[in-house]
This record gives C-alpha cells, structure tokens and sequence, in this order.
C-alpha cells in the first residue's frame, strides 16, 4: 500500500479486455546442421555421454532395488529411490545452460538433475578448480574414498565425474562419505559447489525455497539465477503457487531500488517444470488438473505469462535452447519466467509401483521415444558419430557404474555413521549454535537514514524503561517504553550491522506491522530491505528458508500464530530440517516471529507453541517482558538457527517491571534456554509460559494475602531449548508447581513440561506436578475469553485445593479429579 | 529338476505379501507365462507368473496366508519327481524365520507375563498394608529420611494424601515423646523446613480427628491419645522390624546396696545427691558401654552409626504414658551429676513441662522395672538404638558355700542385625562386673 500509488475510481471502471499473449509449445525448430554449427562435436558428445550416465545410474539402482544385485554387486536397498528412467534429456539440456552462479532445487526424482548439472560443473571448471572444490569439500573426506578405490583415473576429469557418482550414491545409500554424510538421503542429496541445492521429499518444496534463493541473489546483487524444478504434480500445491505468485510480485520491478547494476528488476527465477504427465499416478492433463498444458498457468500471474514456453524434454537441445533463453531474460530483469518441460519417466513411480494407472502400450510407445536413442540416431545419420565410438562410450559408463556401486556398497569403505560408538552425532546436527553477528561483514548494509536519526529511536529515548517511578508508582503506558519498543530496538540494532538481513511479511512495511512492532523501520530500509509480503504464509517462510541456506539472515512474521498452519509445511519439514539434513553445511538464520492475538476469536487467538515445540530442530521462545524480549531478539538475530519468536498482543505495551536497572540503550543478549525466576518464593512453583505471567502474579499476590502461601514464579521465556535445573532446584525448595499458558490444555507445552519435572523432581514432589492452559474449546468473544484462558483465580485454585489444600476452601472453578476425568472422557 | 518358486519383493518397504489367489492347483500343468498366483502388498496387486513349464507340486501357503518376501511359495517340477529333500530344506529354514505362526506363540508370550505381572502388583498391593496409603513423595522420601511412622500420619493433602507437613506433625510428636531421634539427625539438607510455616495456620484445625469415646453396656472405646498412638506406632515399628531377643543376667548387689546405705545416711551432710541404685547403674553404664561401641549405636539404613558420646535415655513412667529423657555426654560427668540430671528430667517429664529437645538423640536406653518387683522381663528396643538395659528388683540368692546375697537381674535386649549374641553377651558381663564392684569403677 505505498502512498505513491493512487488507486482513481475514474480508472477502475473503465470496460475493456484481459488479453493473453500467446505460449509458445514446442516451437523448436533448429536442425541438425544448425545444432552441429552451434554446440560443436565435443558438446554434443559429451550431452549424450550425460544422458547415458544416467540412464545407467538410475538403472543400477532399479536392479539394486528390485533383485538386491546389479553385475557383479549383490547389495539390499531398503530406501527410497524415484527414479527418472526417460527423463534424462530434459535435466542434461538444462544443466546444458546453467553455471555455477546459478542455483538449482529439485524434487523427490532428481538423481538425474544432480547428476547432470554435477557433469555440466565438472565440464566447466578447470582440473585445479575441480580437485581444490573435491579436497576441501567434508575435508575430502569422500574425495579419500573415491581416490582409494583405484590406481589410476586418467585425468582429474574423471576422476570428478566417479567422485560425482560415488557422492550421490553413497548419500542414496546412507553412508557417512555421502555428500550430506548420508543424512540428507535419495531424495534431499544436493551439492552445493556445483550449484546443486536441496531436492525436497515433499512435492513442490522447492518452489519456495527457490524464491528464496532468489530474493538472495536479488537483494544481495549476487550474479546467477535460480531454477526451481518440480514436476507437473506440483502445480496442484499452494506453496508452489504461492511462490509463483511472490516471484512476480509488481514491486520488485516497480518500486524497489534501480540503483544496483546486474540482477535488477524481476527476481531471476525459472519455474521448471518436468511435466511427465502424472503426479505419481493421478493424471494431471485430462484427470487431476484443468490447464490442458501446464505452461498455460503461466497466464494466471503476470501480464506477461512468465514469459512461458512449453517445449520438447525429449530433446536436450531444444531444452539447452529454451533454458538458454530464459536465462538471458532473467539476467536482464525480466523474470520470473516458467518452462513447461514435456517429459516420461518410463520406470515406475518407486520400484512398488506396478503402473496400474497406465497401459503396457503407452509405456511401451514413449519407450519407443527414448531421448537417447533418438538423439544417437539423429547425430550418427548427420555423420558426426559413429555407432563404435558410442558404443565405447557406453561401456565406459557401464564398468564406471558398477565399480562406483561396489565401492557404495562397501559397508568398509562406505561406513554408515556409528551411532554406537558415537550417540550424539546426529543431535550435534540439530543446531549450529554459532555466533554470529553479520552474515557479510564485508559488506556495508544499506540504509536510508543514520540509525540516531530515526525517528522511532528518537521517541524511545523520552520513554521510561523501567516501569516505575521513585515512589514505586507505575508510569502512565505512554510513557513506557514497552515489549514492543524492545524487539524493535533489537531489530534496528541488527539492520545497522548485518548487511545481508532483510525482514518482511505481511503489511510489515508503511504499516509497520499490524502491531506496530516495525513502526520506524520504513524510513530507515530501502525497500528490498523492507517489503510487503502477498498474503501468501508459505512462500513468506519457505522463501526465508531458502534465503538463509543460501547464507542470508532474514525475519520473516506471520501475523497471526493460528496462520502457522497454512505455512505448515514450511515450517515443520523445511526450516528444521536443512541443518541437519546438510550435516552442518547449511546454516539457517531465520527469526519467524508469530503474534498470539487476543480478543480476536476462535482463529486469531491462539497460542500454538507447542506446534512448533514438537518438532525438533527448531528453537522456540516467548518472552513477557521487555528486557526479555530484546535480549531474546538479539540473540535469535546474533544466531545460526531457526527460532520461533512468540510475541503475545496482550503484552505489547506492558513496561518493564522486573528489571530495576531498566532496559538497556545498548544491545545485549539473554541466552535461548534459559528460564528466569521473577519472583521468589517458598510454597510454590509457578512457571508461566508467555503473557500468562501477569496473570501468575496476580495469582501469587491473592495467594500471598489471603491464605499466607508463598509463591516462587519462574518465567520460561524460551521453551526449546530448555534449561530444567532453576526449576528443578525451585521444586525442590517448595515441593509443589504449577505449570501455566494461554495454548489448549490437551497436548500442550505445560503438559509436557509437567512430565518432564515430574520425572525429573519426583522425589522432591509434595502434589502431582499441575499443568494448566485454556479450555479444549474454540475460543469465545472477547467478553467470554475469561472462561476459556486461565486466569488468576484459576491458579490460586488449583493451589488451595490440590497443591496445598487449605481446609474449608471453596474452589471458584472446578479442579477436582472427577471433572478432569469427565472433560477428557469427552475429549474436551 | 524341480525349482523353487520365491515370493517377490516389490518395493523395499514391502517385507511380506498376502496370496490372494492361487491361479493352479498342486498337481496341474504350468506354462511358461502362465499366472501362478496373486497377491497383495500394502501397496498394490500383484500376478506372478510362471517363467518354466512343468507341474505345480507343492503349495506351500493357502490363499490369505502371509509371506515374508523372498520365502518360497511353491514347487514346480516335472510329474511325480521327489521333492522331499527340497521340502526339508525349506522346513530347516522356515524355523528360523518368522512366519505367522509363530509371531502368534510370540505374543503370546508378554501377554501372559503382563498378566502376571498385574496379578503380582495386585496381590502385592492387597497384603501391604502402606501399599494402601496415598503419600507423596516427598513426604515418603522424608518419612524414610526420618524414621517418621507413615502410618500414625493424619492426611490433609489433596483426596486424602499424606503431604510432607503431616509427616511433619508426626515427626513433632514423636520428637517430643522421645521416640524418634530428632529430625535434623536423619535428614541431609535437601528437604527445607519452611514449607510448613505457611501452612500452619490452616492445619491446626486439621488435626480435629473424631476423637470421640463410643461406649456400650460391656466396654468403653477411649481413643488413642497422640503420645499412646505415637508410643504404639514407635514399639509396634521396633518388634516388626528389629531382630531383637534378650539376654538375662544378675550382679550380686551387696557393694550398690551398702553404698546406697551410706548415700542415704551421708549425703546431705556432704552436700551430694541423694543417690539412688539406679544413678549407680546408669553411672556403670556409661563407664562400660564406650568399649562396646556396637551397643552406643543406631542401626540405620545401610550403616551402623556408633557414638564417640554416651547420650543415655532413661525410661520414666508419666501419667500420659512412656517418656524418655536423655542425658547427654554421660560418659563425662561424675556419679552426682548424673544423678542430679536423671531426677531433675524425670521430675520435667513427670510434670508435662519437658522439652521436646531434651526427649531426642538417645544412643542407648536403660529402663528400671526393680522398684516394681519385677524380676526379668523383655524391654523392647528404642529403635534406631542397638541395646536397651532392664534392670529388675534384687532377689535373695544363695552360693554353694552357702552364704546369700542380694541378686539384682539384667536383661539386656539388642538388635541381631546390629550385633552379635556373643558380643552383647560380653557387654552384659562386663556391665555386671562394674556393677558388682562400683566404688572401684567411681574412679573411672
């Protein structure tokens, strides 16, 4: 919504035509000749070469699959393997026109895909190049492997392209000298100094991902493009339409900056799609969707039809042509752009699929249509080839494949990691845990104005940052420097110092946040450091994701924490996943912030911490204060991983009331995990979660003054990690604790908590452990939000009648062993 | 040569089929191409067809049946070949598999044990008595620390449980009785004592347990008195758990009597005590008892706790029952200070006014029942302590040389998981002989 633009009523009006420019399908028409003057003998020699390798790679893991034997190598697969029997033209065509600035994100079937661009690479890289890349690379770790395993290679050339084989099958095979140390697998091994990203498990991954990539490339001037790869399928996929649909947002080309030189305008994407005609086994043309031919959507998102083409996949020039082009166009700032890649995977879906959903007959007519036959024919008749010397090659790429399956195979010299001998080394995966303050210190970030200057800073100063006077009287809320003001100051503390941050989300600029939490940013940010996301949550985190694998730092916000579930997938397989999945290589410094509403009913008001405590390798915090909130920030920002940063609605504007010495001017952390005793106290224990705290002290006063019971309050302030010990210890002193949050009861982060004290603190218990949170119900209007979030008196119920029971003690709510058995019996 | 048929694996995740149909019948013709039979993964369906021609001479799973994948499934031959040694093979080898028959047997098994186990809890539950009671655990792990008695606890938790300031209560009691050692004794630091001060106020009322006398023409109920349930609780926890028995013995008394003679007819005009037989005996004891460390000493947990001091508890009758108040450091003090510590204890003890402090920490107990003609009797231990001395009355006795003296009985009860009967044996010789010669041992 920037003012710049004006939306007249004069002109919405006025009648006219959408008109659709024409998509171009399968308008290559280069012959023989033509394609000899253009690629050269050596060109085409080697793009027949690739596609045969291939053909072969993926063959052997079929028979590995299927009979547990290939030649002379008897191994049991257990795993996955999709594979991409007929597709080869199609990856070894595109690769054809990439480079190593551009980077590529495939799917669940791209064995073919890395090794096409890992051949393309090592064709492009000169021999010194290629052995420091392969030395350095896990500390040539794999490279060792591969070197061992023969006397002589011939010239480092092909000793790259068996190390290129041997990385992808020992990842496909789970071995510790895989690429990703054999924890990314078949369907997620990538390589990244050849340009090869994360292929991604779940359909259409990639798409956001890539945006990601390429707002880094594009907010970060860095050369090269991004091509996104995902099938046909995954046109079905919000994410992937999502995406699509960010990457041709109007302001990249019209409001954000000029002034750079190579990279500007459009976002230098390519949406290719492999259109093998089935997602799995649903048809896409003719059953599952209705674009006929999938270049079609294209026309849905821009007025130029991301510059659409539908062309031939069967034939690799004519997709070395297309991707050619298209590379031309997003390197001049015309992106995003979409290919429609018509293909046929001839295998099955997995070795389990026995193709009901197809004839013999259709198999048996694209088989016929083989990519490589045709293309070998087309060359031998144009008399550049002859059949001996293909044959040859062909023979090469057979004894090749089946040495390099012996040798990952070899559970000696392709070892699995030894969770034996060493139990941690996959959790000391989860989280890089590192320090650090810009992601390019070289760089000098960009701004708009002096960070004294503005104008948000300029107010904080005038505001009270602790939030009682002298005479212990709370200042008037206008005054106060608040929660909000804190993360906000942790947030312009690191724009100044991290050049390669960026922020966004939905009205994050103008707006400044739907919360004001970004009020003042506007002002100091250039606008691709700062911009409106379309209200599209799976893109906003996916494309995060991909923006920090590729070495940025970015905060991304969902409005509201009930939208966590349209970014579902985002956030539970995507983000979580890659440090991990990448054996340390990809680091991933992304801030999600997540606003808990209130007064906002049943689908803007809910707390789902425990969502994302469940999965593992992401970090969660929920600060209630505002030292806390900036020290938490600043932290999260100063960090390699993922971290979920709660912030509740109902506590934006409380000051500072714990921290006497106020909140700091200068930047300081507060460590992730660690819990912080606000009050103390010696009956017993409250550990509050979020914004539950306030209501935890009002509980603790009632206590206090009318049944003499000393509360002990404990903040999480973060819930992953989480260090047990201070509350523990407390347990200990008071014998008793309650566990408090605004989430559902049911499944919650206090229910968990509970059983981990209570396993951890039995002994020392007086009471079982209380956990308490709302009700299992929708949330009611505001006015009746008091029945379903717990409440102070709640709290000092289930103390006097269940922790401490004081006799004669009339309960206001109903806490009895009776009634929670009732409630859960009906599931409420 | 007849060939063995194997189930396929399709799909690694696939670890066995289910047969759906059988397309021959054992004994029919099969062509190459031929279906044999089909079946099902989780996934999809399957038709496996014959690649040889001959005849199906064994099936070796019915329709439905589960097959591992790579097991074989049947036989096909020429007509009437042997295929006894191949069947054999393939028994030889399905043993060691797990086909559906004997996964069943398998579960089988935990099922049965798990049963068991809850007949077990079940039974275990039924006949211990403290099974019953609702605790928590801090108040049990405190119950431990101290020796506190779960059982005399009045509950004031939530749904009738035992929380740490009922044991707390009961600890009180018994501490002020004398019955247990004090409470700081047996507890390391990791319990603080501060939750009960917020609690107190409230729990004054709690312990308003119906106290109410029920009577009938034949017999009156009189409800137990704190200090009659704590002493039941203290000396029924001594019988059920200690290993105790007493040995009897007797000293001949003539010295103690004529010295108590002279005590009585001197004292005063010495400015002593008046010092009676049993300050002698407790005077005795306490000379003696250091060189049998085993009987100044508790029997706790994992350890024997011997005392480098002589903390002797001294048993008094009081109107409301059994006290008992400790001298501390007996060992050091002379003939007179013990006596005039005893008395002025007792007279505390009698009059209700004792401390609670001054009834705890006892090393050994000595109980006199002489004044009541007893002549031998079986003093019950004072838990966590070893030994407990009775002294009985003196009784005429006569020597083979015919002169008489006064006998004065002993009957020294000690744990035998503390100690040994010989080594008890030995304290209570050595008890005597002081005894039987204390002027000389006034000295020491």
């Amino acid at each position: 919504m920037p003012k710049s633009q004006f939306i007249d009523p004069a002109t919405a009006f006025e009648p006219t035509y959408i008109k659709f420019k024409d998509i171009p399908v399968c308008q290559y028409k280069k012959t023989p000749e033509e394609e000899i003057a253009l690629y050269g003998r050596d060109n085409l020699l080697r793009i027949y070469r690739d596609m045969r390798i291939i053909r072969v790679f993926e063959t052997m893991l079929n028979e590995i699959k299927t009979k547990s034997e290939y030649h002379s190598v008897k191994y049991t697969y257990p795993g996955p393997a999709h594979l991409s029997i007929g597709q080869e033209a199609s990856c070894v065509g595109q690769a054809y026109a990439l480079t190593l600035d551009d980077y590529s994100f495939g799917s669940h079937r791209s064995h073919g895909e890395i090794l096409a661009r890992g051949l393309a690479a090592i064709n492009q890289l000169d021999e010194a190049e290629l052995y420091t890349t392969m030395s350095s690379y896990m500390d040539g770790s794999i490279l060792r492997v591969v070197e061992d395993s023969q006397r002589e290679f011939g010239d480092i050339k092909e000793l790259a392209i068996c190390y290129l084989l041997y990385g992808t099958l020992a990842e496909i095979f789970g071995r510790t000298t895989g690429f990703n140390r054999g924890l990314g697998g078949s369907m997620h091994a990538f390589f990244t100094p050849f340009g090869i990203y994360p292929n991604n498990a779940i359909v259409g991954g990639a798409a956001p991902m890539a945006l990601g990539a390429a707002l880094y490339k594009r907010c970060n001037k860095k050369r090269g493009i991004v091509v996104a790869n995902i099938g046909d399928g995954a046109l079905g996929r919000g994410p992937v339409l999502e995406a699509i649909s960010m990457s041709a947002m109007d302001q990249v080309k019209k409001l954000w900056d000029k002034e750079g030189v190579k990279g500007d305008g459009g976002l230098p994407i390519l949406f290719n799609i492999f259109d093998n005609f089935y997602g799995m086994g649903g048809q896409t043309q003719g059953e599952t969707m209705g674009f006929d031919m999938a270049a079609r959507i294209g026309a849905g998102f821009s007025p130029d039809a991301l510059l659409a083409e539908r062309v031939n996949g069967y034939d690799p020039l004519a997709v070395a042509d297309a991707v050619a082009r298209q590379k031309k166009n997003l390197t001049s700032g015309r992106g995003p752009a979409l290919l429609d890649v018509v293909t046929y995977r001839v295998s099955g879906h997995s070795p389990s699929d026995s193709s009901t959903y197809r004839t013999p007959e259709e198999i048996a007519a694209w088989r016929d249509a083989c990519p490589i036959a045709v293309f070998r024919e087309k060359f031998i008749a144009a008399g550049i080839f002859t059949s001996s010397e293909l044959d040859a090659i062909d023979k090469e790429i057979m004894l090749r494949t089946e040495r390099i399956c012996s040798l990952a195979a070899d559970e000696k010299k392709s070892p699995r990691m030894d969770l034996v001998r060493t139990p941690d080394a996959i959790a000391s995966l989860m989280f890089s845990n590192e320090h650090v303050p810009s992601m390019d210190p070289e760089r000098e970030p960009e701004v708009l104005i002096l960070k004294e200057e503005n104008p948000r800073a300029v107010q904080l100063a005038t505001r009270k940052r602790y939030a009682y006077d002298e005479s212990g009287k709370l200042y008037p809320k206008a005054k106060l420097f608040t929660l909000r003001d804190g993360i906000f100051e942790a947030v312009l503390d690191k724009i100044y110092e991290d050049a390669t941050l960026i922020a966004y989300g939905e009205d994050n600029r103008d707006w400044g946040g739907a919360f004001a939490v970004y009020r003042g940013l506007t002002e100091a940010l250039p606008y691709h450091r700062l911009f409106n996301a379309p209200i599209s949550e799976a893109a906003i985190v996916g494309s995060a994701v991909g923006y920090a694998m590729c070495g940025g730092r970015v905060i991304v916000e969902l409005m509201y924490a009930d939208f966590i579930g349209c970014a579902g997938d985002e956030i539970f397989n995507q983000l979580p996943k890659w440090q991990a999945m990448s054996a340390g290589l990809l680091k991933m410094p992304v801030v999600l912030r997540v606003s808990v509403g209130s007064k906002y009913g049943a689908q803007h008001s809910q707390d789902w911490s425990a969502l994302t405590a469940h999965i593992p390798g992401l970090k969660v915090v929920f600060p209630a204060t505002p030292y806390d909130a900036k020290g938490l920030m600043t932290a999260a920002l100063n960090g390699t991983d993922p971290v979920v940063f709660f912030e509740s609605q109902r506590i934006y504007d409380v000051g500072e009331q714990f921290e006497k010495g106020g909140v700091p001017r200068e930047s300081y952390e507060i460590k992730i995990g660690e819990p912080d005793i606000k009050r103390v106290g010696s009956d017993v224990t409250i550990l509050s979660i979020g914004a539950v705290l306030y209501r935890a002290l009002d509980a603790a006063k009632i206590l206090d003054e009318k049944y003499g019971i000393s509360a002990e309050i404990i903040d999480a302030r973060s819930i992953v990690p989480f260090n047990y010990t201070p509350v523990i210890e407390s347990v200990k002193k008071t014998g008793r604790i309650i566990i408090v949050g605004d989430a559902c009861e049911r499944g919650s982060v206090m229910r968990d908590m509970a059983a981990v004290i209570s396993e951890l603190a039995f002994d020392y218990l007086d009471a079982p452990v209380a956990a308490l949170g709302s009700r299992n119900w929708i949330i009611p209007a505001y006015e009746l939000e008091g029945h379903f979030f717990p409440q102070a008196q709640w709290i000092v119920d289930i103390v006097c009648e269940k922790l401490l029971p004081v006799p004669g003690y009339v309960a206001a709510t109903s806490c009895t062993d009776t009634e929670k058995l009732d409630r859960e019996a009906k599931g409420v | 040569m007849a060939k063995i048929i194997i189930m396929p694996r399709q799909g690694q995740s696939v670890e066995e089929c289910i047969i759906t149909k059988w397309s021959k019948k054992v004994g029919e013709k099969v062509a190459a191409g031929d279906i044999l039979f089909s079946y099902e993964t989780d996934k999809s369906a399957f038709d496996e067809t014959s690649d040889t021609n001959g005849v199906l001479l064994a099936a070796l799973y019915d329709e439905g049946d589960i097959v591992p994948c790579l097991s074989p499934v049947c036989i096909i031959g020429e007509a009437g070949e042997d295929i006894s040694s191949l069947l054999a093979g393939i028994k030889n080898t399905e043993k060691s598999t797990s086909n559906d028959k004997t996964t069943d047997t398998k579960t089988d098994a935990p099922v049965s044990a798990a049963a068991a186990a809850n007949e077990a809890t079940a039974q275990s539950t039924g006949t211990i008595n403290e099974g019953n009671i609702k605790i928590s655990p801090r108040a049990r792990l405190k119950a431990e620390r101290t020796g506190a008695d779960i059982t005399s606890a009045i509950p004031t938790g939530y749904g009738g449980r035992i929380i740490e300031r009922d044991i707390d209560r009961v600890l009180d009691e018994a501490a002020r009785l004398g019955m247990v050692t004090t409470r700081e004794d047996m507890s390391t630091n990791i319990m603080t004592p501060n939750t009960a001060t917020a609690s107190t106020a409230s729990v004054e009322q709690a312990p308003a347990v119906q106290m109410t006398a029920a009577a009938t023409d034949d017999y009156i109920d009189i409800p137990l008195t704190p200090t009659r349930r704590a002493i039941a609780a203290s000396m029924h926890r001594s019988l059920t758990e200690a290993a105790q028995l007493t040995l009897h013995s007797s000293f001949d008394a003539t010295e103690m009597l004529s010295l108590r003679a002279e005590f009585k007819e001197k004292s005063a005009t010495l400015g002593l005590p008046d010092i009676t037989l049993n300050d002698m005996v407790l005077f005795a004891v306490s000379r003696v008892i250091l060189s049998h460390p085993d009987c100044n000493a508790h029997f706790i947990n994992n350890a024997i706790r011997r005392f480098n001091t002589v903390n002797l508890a001294v048993a008094v009758d009081t109107e409301r029952g059994l006290l008992v108040p400790v001298i501390r450091g007996a060992e050091k003090m002379s003939l007179s200070e013990i006596s005039v510590a005893v008395h002025s204890l007792a007279a505390e003890a009698r009059s209700g006014r004792i401390s609670p402090d001054a009834l705890r920490g006892g090393s050994v107990t000595v109980t006199n029942l002489g004044s009541l003609g007893v002549e031998s009797f079986t003093p019950v231990l004072n838990p966590p302590q070893t030994v407990i001395i009775g002294i009985c009355a003196p009784v005429t006795r006569v020597r083979e040389n015919g002169d008489v003296y006064p006998a004065v009985g002993v009957s020294l009860t000690f744990d035998h998981r503390a100690l040994d009967g010989a080594s008890a044996a030995r304290f209570l010789r050595d008890l005597c002989t002081a005894m039987e010669n204390i002027s000389l041992y006034l000295a020491k």
